[in-house]
């Protein structure tokens, strides 16, 4: 079992009291390494509209390279644009992942769209930064990954990453609505695409990881590292219906490993982390980020509420393997 | 080029229509068989829910002198998809190609969304009874939205041409909110894709077809070859006050190509347009362009977008 040290709750939105656009929610951390600090984007949102809905907005915070708990910047804008009229991230922009690539940001995010018979749809847009990180700008308004025959609504929680020279997208696809309660609530899987140049993906096409809590199991946040020669997944799964109130049915983080990509072996009891007795994350564990930083191994992650009071982080007491 | 109009030749109001449809049959599809012609057309029935459209396959099979029909199906041809999905609120229009035994259909989902009203994804499904019914690929679109082709992928006609299945089919650009009080209107353009398969697209990614004024809207295109080269047919209309102003509304265009890629939009020799007093008086739109028995033939939609029907017309030998 991979033994994780909390080092607690980096990041509170609600704490921070920035302006109107981020007053909840710090959601799905995404780093990214410079000289002297670790920048942060994650998914904020103002407070929900007249109807109840929110729009996600992504944003970052700069923390100390030297000490991951210390803030030293919060973005003053969302660092993405909204989608105009009628593409698909007019409402929301979350999650996010990047990566660099010579002096490009690239970033990958879900784009949120509203729908008449259930409440929304997701795809996967593209947008890169040429200053450092600091603002995005789409290359197109359209999705860069979008439904397909076996993919049908619901692409989201992109994670890139880079291993030689391909490019590898692990993203959720949602295979259907379930009614609970009279409410649709979306299943969802983990699934991967393939690029040798970060604009034109090839999906595989198959669920990675098997389901632990039954098929209508829903999977989110595949991140992918690799170390001692296999690939590590941290991901997050929770029970199809009654999640967000009841601890017992929320997300918890799930560990898997392979040696191809392509051919994943489950096994949640090595992931050495889970709720705290009390706390920010006393209700659930979501979210997983992997950040590997001047030799060491974090795990950023979020808490109560899907990351409603912010982020926080674990230290690996040893290495992944 | 000059089109001989055969008239109306099916109105959806004298017949009892599959899945509780009333009116409308719009964008009319042949499949040529040896002895008759079956033709393909979405029709309406009101949404229980919320008294909305949803559109829905059927088709009739007519002889071969277009006079006389010999069935109207009365089953479901095609189902709706699933909640949530591409095509959950209507299939609208639906292409149909032979390919070996099966016949491969391209259809065109509807789904209905909150701050626009309806975004489309272009989907697959066969046949293996001659077309009575069809089965989807999977529950998601094969063309959908991409980045240059942001929303309202849809219309598609596919066919083959040397060895290659060839589709036009058109995408939006930008809805615009001409008055606060009405609902953004849509704007789209002609595009084409290529593949080897007739599932797995590669698109060209550019508008095909030039602009007649700002902002026009160009739908539903057919393509059909004689006389060593490509023609093609669409319709085109004023992205706003479209409905009921009939100077604004929808008339067929016409393209040549030599090549298939690079078109010369040319609407002067289209060779038909809208007959005062008739059914086609205020618009003419939804062309569909079949060969049969060495005849070419153009269906078409009239007034009101096809809530009454559709007609026929044909070339006349030049």
């Amino acid at each position: 079992m991979f033994n994780w040290q909390k080092l607690g709750r980096i990041f509170d939105p609600v704490e921070f009291k920035n302006t109107g656009w981020m007053s909840e929610f710090a959601q799905a951390p995404s780093s990214l390494i410079f000289d002297d600090f670790v920048r942060v984007y994650f998914s904020c949102r103002p407070r929900p509209d007249k109807n109840g809905q929110y729009t996600s907005r992504s944003a970052y915070v700069d923390l100390d390279r030297r000490n991951l708990l210390k803030i030293l910047k919060v973005s003053s804008e969302p660092v993405l644009e909204l989608g105009e009229l009628g593409t698909f991230d007019e409402f929301g922009t979350y999650p996010m992942s990047v990566l660099r690539e010579g002096d490009d940001i690239h970033a990958y995010y879900g784009g949120w769209t509203r729908c008449e018979s259930v409440p929304f749809n997701v795809a996967i847009g593209y947008a890169v930064s040429k200053d450092g990180g600091e603002t995005f700008k789409r290359i197109g308004k359209g999705p860069i990954l979008s439904y397909s025959p076996d993919e049908p609504l619901i692409l989201s929680g992109p994670k890139i990453r880079k291993f030689g020279n391909t490019w590898r997208l692990w993203y959720i696809a949602g295979r259907k609505w379930k009614i609970v309660d009279g409410k649709p609530e979306p299943i969802y899987k983990i699934r991967m695409a393939s690029s040798m140049d970060g604009i034109s993906w090839t999906k595989l096409n198959k669920d990675i990881i098997s389901d632990r809590l039954g098929k209508d199991e829903a999977q989110a946040s595949p991140d992918v590292t690799f170390s001692r020669g296999r690939y590590h997944m941290f991901f997050c799964y929770r029970q199809p219906s009654d999640f967000r109130r009841n601890k017992d049915r929320s997300y918890r983080i799930g560990y898997a490993f392979s040696e191809d990509l392509l051919n994943w072996t489950r096994d949640d009891s090595k992931v050495g982390i889970d709720v705290s007795d009390e706390g920010w994350d006393s209700e659930m564990v979501a979210y997983p980020h992997v950040l590997e930083l001047d030799g060491t191994v974090y795990l950023l992650y979020l808490g109560n509420q899907v990351g409603r009071y912010g982020f926080g982080a674990a230290r690996l007491h040893g290495v992944l393997e | 080029m000059t089109w001989v109009k055969l008239g109306k030749i099916f109105d959806p109001t004298e017949h009892k229509l599959s899945n509780d449809c009333r009116e409308f049959a719009q964008s009319p599809q042949a499949l040529v068989f040896d002895d008759f012609v079956r033709i393909y057309f979405s029709t309406r029935r009101k949404d229980p829910v919320n008294g909305k459209f949803l559109s829905h396959i059927s088709f009739v099979d007519m002889d071969k002198t277009f006079r006389n029909i010999l069935k109207v199906s009365a089953h479901t041809v095609i189902e709706l998809g699933k909640l949530g999905c591409f095509d959950e609120h209507g299939i609208f229009p639906m292409n149909v190609v032979r390919h070996g035994d099966k016949i491969y259909a391209y259809t065109c989902g509807w789904n209905r969304k909150v701050s626009v009203s309806v975004d489309t994804g272009i989907g697959f499904a066969f046949s293996t009874d001659d077309g009575l019914t069809f089965k989807k690929l999977g529950e998601g679109p094969i063309l959908t939205s991409s980045l240059h082709e942001p929303f309202l992928v849809g219309d598609p006609f596919v066919k083959r041409f040397e060895d290659r299945f060839h589709m036009w089919y058109i995408y939006g650009t930008h809805w615009k909110q001409y008055s606060a009080k009405a609902p953004p209107d849509r704007i789209y353009k002609v595009g084409h894709a290529v593949s080897e398969d007739g599932i797995s697209w590669q698109r060209n990614g550019r508008q095909i077809i030039g602009d007649k004024f700002p902002d026009e809207c160009q739908a539903l295109p057919t393509v059909v070859r004689f006389e060593g080269k490509y023609h093609m047919y669409f319709c085109y209309r004023q992205s706003s006050d479209f409905r009921s102003n009939m100077d604004r509304s929808y008339r067929i265009g016409y393209a040549h190509s030599v090549d298939s890629v690079n078109w010369v939009r040319d609407d002067s020799a289209v060779g038909i347009d809208v007959t005062k007093g008739g059914w086609d008086s205020d618009m003419l739109c939804y062309p569909h362009v079949f060969e049969c028995d060495g005849k070419i033939y153009l269906l078409y939609n009239g007034n009101e977008f096809g809530r009454y029907g559709f007609g026929l017309a044909q070339l006349k030998a030049t």
